[in-house]
């Protein structure tokens, strides 16, 4: 998509096209991906596969070194993804790629004989093969997008190798080291996608002049993803918890290879593309020369804390881990350096890069050598080791030549590339004549210093001093191992004896490919090392050293464990992740229920409302009701009339009746009045009848004649009672003729008195 | 392919399903494989009616259909474009799966045969959700897939089912009242609902504002926006895992495609702009994103989790919707394919591990890998494509919406979707992490025995794990290629629908 030679003015004019920078990073992916899918038996067959990746990688990136160093080897791979791939590698690019697949070769023999004390030997030798191919992919890219996908395989793989132990202390490392590389990885996303959206290309090339406005915030977050990896403070505090718990090639991968990929970008992005081929405007000068400054301090303050956090530790790979967070500050400022100092910075990009290849194999080396003694003693901590000289002579050989090496001792690799950089500094602070570029000299001599007395402690610790009765064992070094260990004496002594063939050779070569000009460079084309002026500053450092050492050594200042509190993770880690993740957990939670709430109270609302709408129901009820009482009522009182005049007529009717039983009672005198003329009629008769019977004696005594008589006197009673019967009035008893009589009576009557009127 | 071949199979795919369903409840009746195997055969033939399509979706055809008047002027009509497609094309293909993985999952359930039917008909019905040619139609169908999904909420008919059912409901209701408000208010305005129109609303005023907030409420709802979400933690953990995979990855998309026919349709680009209802959009885009995202950190139960996190996805998509330039559509539609890849996974996979073990909490879930090395093997792709890990296919709807975003000169949305995905790496992480690095019951380490511990594989059945895999390719390939159909097909419906989206 954004093809090879787009023509950007820094091109070499020769572009070759080759697919090789694919292979070199497909082999070792693909082949990583088949060793997960063997069996974990088969060591032999993961051994050789895995070390076969990294001896083709390593022959590749050789292979293009012919290439590379007449002009740039380009690579475009349109059909991946929505942007491509694109790679290029110029020689800045392979002495990264080189170095990569050196010291990974070396790693991987080491690993055969430490691995085989350990478990999971599938999933190591997989992952590490895989990681080998993103890592080269990281420096290899052409674009940033490309840099970008590599740069997150390389996170997720390299992850698995951190947590290999799978014990809690691992796991909790692992966890800070992944999120922390995917914060980072959205970071150079964000910044990726800046850049495309401004400039319309993620090409790894000067765009200084196209980013406007924009600028500071795209560097700060390239800043912020590369430095995650590389380990600046205070980005840095996975990698003292991540190294360490590693297993000891991984870890010096880790330290040595893996860390510099953050380098690589940060100096990616401050020399190309923060560059302008075209010269700068005075504004835009003191732009980058801010930018390289605050770059420079950044790489400072990290190589000091992490000088001092080093010399406080007591774990030797923690130490190493620590010391690489202060070698990665060395390379910050040596970068920096070279930013500020604009087109004439040769002296800090050679620094950077010299010091890159120098830190890759003595800190490699270091690991290896430290796990070298814990895979025999299983021991890590210092007070628990010692006098490993006498037991294991030649890891205490090498690992001296190691600590020469990064203490920075004439004649050993160090001393070169810090050099450089001790001088870088001293131009720009002669080029500027700045206070603050003085102190960070000043701070960059201290910390030489007290890389030698971390040095002195490590050593002291483990190789000198009486064995512990434990570990008072035989131990015989895997020939594997032990030609390790003397290849990086012997590339560090060989570097440190001959200087300039590095920096004759590949070093300036790849500076020109910037085109650094000015006095600097020239002085670099003339480097003597082992001049007084260089010499005069390491004597410093070593004598600063000692003056620090001895007394501390003595008083014990080196014992001194930091408080928790004083640590960056509980000054802006805790705070930060804790403290705003869950403040913005309850917040969220917070607006979701009361969002849930308030729905749910508008149901309650709602029913309310309804209850409301109830209530005015039962209010138009109760009116009904009531008026319905009150019809009641209503209809009471017309009851009550009703029973009134019910009443009124029961009285009537009472009256009625008292009146009936009067006419009844008259009636019943009147029948009583006939009943007692009855009554007396009967005591006449039963008198009559007693006379009767008394007449009887008598006239039965009188005899038959008087009988007679007497029946005649009979007759005549009854005569006498039916004329009694005839006497009372009747209607019936009224003859015609009586009646007549009257009416003649009265005509009569009626006529008289009429006419006596007139 | 002719307009009148295009209009055949739109209504078969309709209809099919929709017949099919009491076809499948009387099945039923007289075996279970039967019914089973009508449920398989008719999603399946629904894909593969749609896919049939594809050529016709690509040359760029346009068919748009009256079937007859409801009322005067008021039609149920089916259209047919890219947009349609798509969505058509990925629900039938998650739902055919679906249904595949339903056949193990539901064998240990109760009332299939309510289930089977009931998945069938919701299919159709969201196939005719996308094939509605006005939006009345849409709304029927909108109306009928929102019921019928209530069934599959409730399957469960737990005591929370019920409930989360019930809230269900009645937001549903809600939206759809609102939702029916808006076309009544657009009927008015424009005298027609037809998508074959263009923009049927040309100039701002308060009515249209109304319909506009109408459509949000009715269609956000179902998207589970801000602050319309509520029902979607619920309702979505408590289902069936294939329905949860269904109500997530694929009926969540009914409320995104409505919104875009609405802002495409009804409204159009510049009359969005002009009004600046899409900063409306994308403010709620954005609560959506960070709340769903924050509160997801916060649930300890993995479906409830995985719910929050749809809620978070929809919001990329409507952030999408709310920027409104080529790349942000782009990456809106490419999102809606990407994210019913990865929750299917993420949900099926949740399922088979609830099949499997009966683990729902999160803490439970240590060791998991490497019992069910598959299922979580694919749990995992998914969750790392959620992350955005290149180059997964959630990676390449990101980065398209993030240039979208760019484009449009939004720095600040972008750095809202890179928050979001650190937070899902936040609470992805913890779960596939310790699930492949940990032992079961887990605090106790460090004795490095661990590594000795024999894990018994108790993988879920073939039929379980198929859809998953394939999903899984899906999601890694469709990331991986740069030209793949999917991405293709984005890309042309955003041009399509830049265009003006009419006819």
């Amino acid at each position: 998509m954004f093809a090879a030679a787009s023509g950007h003015s820094f091109a070499s004019p020769e572009v070759y096209q080759s697919a090789l920078p694919l292979w070199v990073i497909l082999v070792p992916i693909l082949l990583g991906t088949g060793l997960y899918f063997l069996k974990e038996e088969w060591t032999k067959v993961l051994k050789a596969i895995s070390l076969a990746a990294s001896f083709f990688a390593l022959a590749g990136v050789m292979l293009l070194f012919p290439m590379v160093i007449s002009g740039q080897v380009c690579f475009d791979l349109i059909d991946f993804m929505q942007m491509g791939l694109f790679f290029r590698i110029d020689l800045i690019g392979w002495i990264f790629a080189l170095i990569i697949a050196l010291v990974w070769t070396l790693a991987t023999v080491f690993s055969f004989a430490y691995m085989d004390y350990e478990h999971n030997l599938r999933r190591y030798y997989s992952l590490l093969t895989i990681t080998l191919g993103a890592t080269l992919g990281v420096v290899l890219a052409g674009d940033f997008f490309t840099l970008f996908l590599f740069f997150e395989m390389m996170t997720l793989s390299s992850f698995i190798l951190v947590i290999h132990e799978q014990d809690s202390e691992a796991m909790k490392a692992g966890m800070l080291y992944l999120y922390l590389g995917i914060g980072g990885g959205l970071c150079l996303l964000f910044a990726v996608m800046m850049l495309f959206s401004i400039t319309g290309s993620v090409d790894i090339a000067p765009a200084f002049n196209l980013l406007g406005g924009q600028r500071t915030i795209i560097f700060i977050c390239f800043l912020i993803g590369f430095g995650v990896k590389a380990g600046l403070v205070p980005l840095h505090i996975w990698l003292p918890q991540a190294h360490p718990v590693a297993p000891s090639p991984a870890s010096a991968l880790l330290s040595g290879i893996l860390i510099k990929s953050g380098a690589y970008g940060i100096l990616r992005v401050s020399l190309v593309l923060f560059s302008s081929p075209d010269g700068l405007s005075d504004a835009e000068a003191s732009y980058i020369f801010n930018l390289g400054n605050s770059l420079m301090w950044i790489g400072i303050i990290t190589m000091f804390l992490g000088a001092v956090m080093a010399i406080l530790q007591s774990n030797m790979k923690r130490i190493l881990a620590y010391s690489s967070v202060s070698q990665i500050g060395y390379i910050a400022a040596a970068i920096g350096a070279a930013t500020l100092m604009n087109r004439e910075g040769g002296m800090g990009f050679a620094g950077a890069v010299y010091h890159v290849i120098n830190h890759a194999f003595f800190k490699a080396g270091l690991f290896m050598m430290v796990g070298t003694v814990f895979m025999f003693t299983r021991e890590l901590e210092l007070p628990r080791l010692g006098g490993m000289f006498k037991k294991m002579p030649l890891v205490g050989i090498t690992f001296l030549i190691a600590a020469f090496g990064i203490t920075g001792i004439p004649g050993f690799n160090g001393y070169a590339s810090k050099t450089l950089i001790h001088d870088a500094l001293l131009v720009a602070m002669e080029h500027y004549e700045l206070f603050s570029i003085e102190l960070a000299e000043k701070i960059f001599v201290l910390t030489s210093a007290l890389t030698i007395c971390y040095f002195i402690k490590i050593f002291r610790g483990v190789f000198l001093g009486p064995v512990p009765e434990k570990l008072d064992l035989e131990y015989r070094l895997p020939v594997s191992v032990q030609a390790v260990l003397v290849s990086f004496a012997l590339v560090i002594t060989g570097i440190g004896l001959f200087p300039n063939f590095v920096l004759e050779k590949i070093i300036i070569p790849a500076a020109s490919i910037l085109h650094y000009e000015g006095p600097a460079m020239e002085h670099l084309h003339h480097f003597h090392f082992f001049e007084w002026h260089p010499l005069e500053a390491m004597f410093i450092v070593i004598a600063l050293a000692l003056i620090i050492y001895i007394p501390g050594a003595w008083r014990g200042w080196f014992e001194w464990k930091p408080p928790w509190w004083l640590s960056i993770y509980a000054i802006i880690y805790k705070p930060v992740t804790e403290k705003l993740v869950a403040a913005a957990c309850r917040m969220g939670v917070l607006v979701d229920s009361s969002v849930d709430n308030a729905y749910n109270r508008s149901g309650s609302y709602a029913r309310e409302l309804c209850s409301y709408v109830v209530d005015i129901d039962r209010g138009i009820d109760k009116f009904y009701a009531s008026s319905g009482k009150a019809a009641r009522k209503l209809a009471d009182r017309s009851a009550e009339m009703d029973s009134g005049l019910d009443h009124l007529y029961e009285k009537s009717g009472e009256a009625a009746r008292k009146l009936a039983d009067r006419s009844a009672e008259m009636d019943s005198a009147l029948d009583e009045t006939y009943r007692k003329t009855g009554r007396a009629a009967q005591k006449l008769a039963r008198q009559t009848t007693d006379l009767d019977k008394v007449l009887n004696k008598v006239y039965d005594q009188a005899g038959q004649k008087t009988r007679e008589e007497m029946e005649k006197m009979l007759a005549e009673k009854k005569n006498k009672e039916d004329r009694r019967e005839r006497r009372k009035w009747n209607i019936k008893n009224l003859s015609f003729d009586n009646l007549l009589l009257v009416l003649v009576l009265a005509v009569v009557l009626f006529i008289i008195f009429y006419f006596s009127r007139f | 392919m002719t307009d009148s071949t295009i209009i055949v199979l739109i209504t078969l795919i309709i209809v099919l399903p929709i017949i099919m369903t009491p076809v499948i409840f009387f099945a039923s009746r007289y075996s279970e494989r039967l019914r089973n195997s009508l449920a398989v055969i008719t999603s399946g033939l629904t894909f593969a009616l749609t896919i049939a399509l594809y050529p016709a979706a690509v040359q760029g055809n346009v068919v748009q259909q009256t079937l007859f008047e409801i009322l005067p002027r008021l039609e149920l009509s089916i259209r047919f474009d890219i947009l349609s497609f798509c969505l058509a094309a990925i629900s039938s293909f998650i739902w055919f799966l679906c249904t595949i993985y339903s056949l193990d999952y539901m064998a240990k359930e109760h009332a299939c045969s309510r289930y089977y039917p009931v998945l069938i008909l919701a299919l159709g019905s969201c196939q005719g959700i996308y094939f509605a040619g006005d939006f009345f139609s849409l709304f029927v169908f909108f109306e009928l897939m929102s019921l019928i999904a209530y069934i599959l909420v409730i399957h469960e008919e737990t005591e929370e089912a019920m409930r989360a059912g019930y809230k269900y409901l009645v937001m549903t209701i809600i939206g759809g009242l609102a939702l029916f408000f808006g076309i009544i208010i657009v009927f008015e305005l424009g005298g027609t609902v037809s998508l074959g129109v263009g923009s049927i609303i040309q100039e701002t005023s308060f009515l249209a504002l109304i319909a506009f907030i109408c459509f949000l409420i009715g269609f956000g709802m179902k998207a589970g926006m801000f602050p319309l979400h509520v029902w979607l933690p619920d309702a979505h953990p408590v289902a069936p895992s294939p329905a949860s995979a269904l109500l997530s990855g694929v009926m969540l998309k009914t409320g995104a495609y409505g919104l875009l026919r609405v802002i495409f349709h009804v409204f159009s680009v510049d009359l969005m702009l002009s009004g600046g209802w899409d900063t409306i959009l994308g403010v709620l885009a954005v609560i959506t994103i960070l709340l769903g995202s924050a509160v997801a950190l916060t649930q300890t139960d993995i479906k409830r989790r995985l719910a929050y996190s749809s809620i978070s996805q929809l919001g990329y998509i409507l952030l999408g919707m709310s920027i409104l330039n080529d790349n942000a559509i782009t990456g809106a539609v490419f999102h809606i394919f990407s994210h019913a890849f990865m929750k299917s996974i993420l949900f099926l996979a949740a399922g088979a591990i609830i099949w499997k073990t009966g683990i729902r909490k999160i803490a439970d879930m240590r060791g998991i890998g490497r019992q069910m090395p598959v299922t979580m093997g694919c749990f995992s792709v998914a969750a790392l494509a959620m992350i955005g890990i290149p180059p997964l296919n959630g990676f390449l709807s990101k980065w398209t919406l993030s240039l979208g975003a760019l484009d449009a000169g939004m720095p600040f949305y972008v750095l809202v979707l890179l928050i979001s995905s650190l937070l899902n790496a936040l609470y992805y992480l913890p779960i596939i992490i310790p699930a492949f690095f940990d032992v079961p019951g887990g605090e106790d380490h460090g004795t490095g025995d661990q590594h000795e511990i024999k894990f018994n594989i108790k993988e879920a059945t073939p039929g379980m794990l198929s859809p998953l895999v394939i999903l899984a390719i899906c999601t890694l390939v469709f990331g991986l290629t740069p030209n793949n159909i999917v991405f293709i097909l984005s890309r042309l419906t955003s041009a399509f629908l830049l265009l003006g989206g009419a006819l």
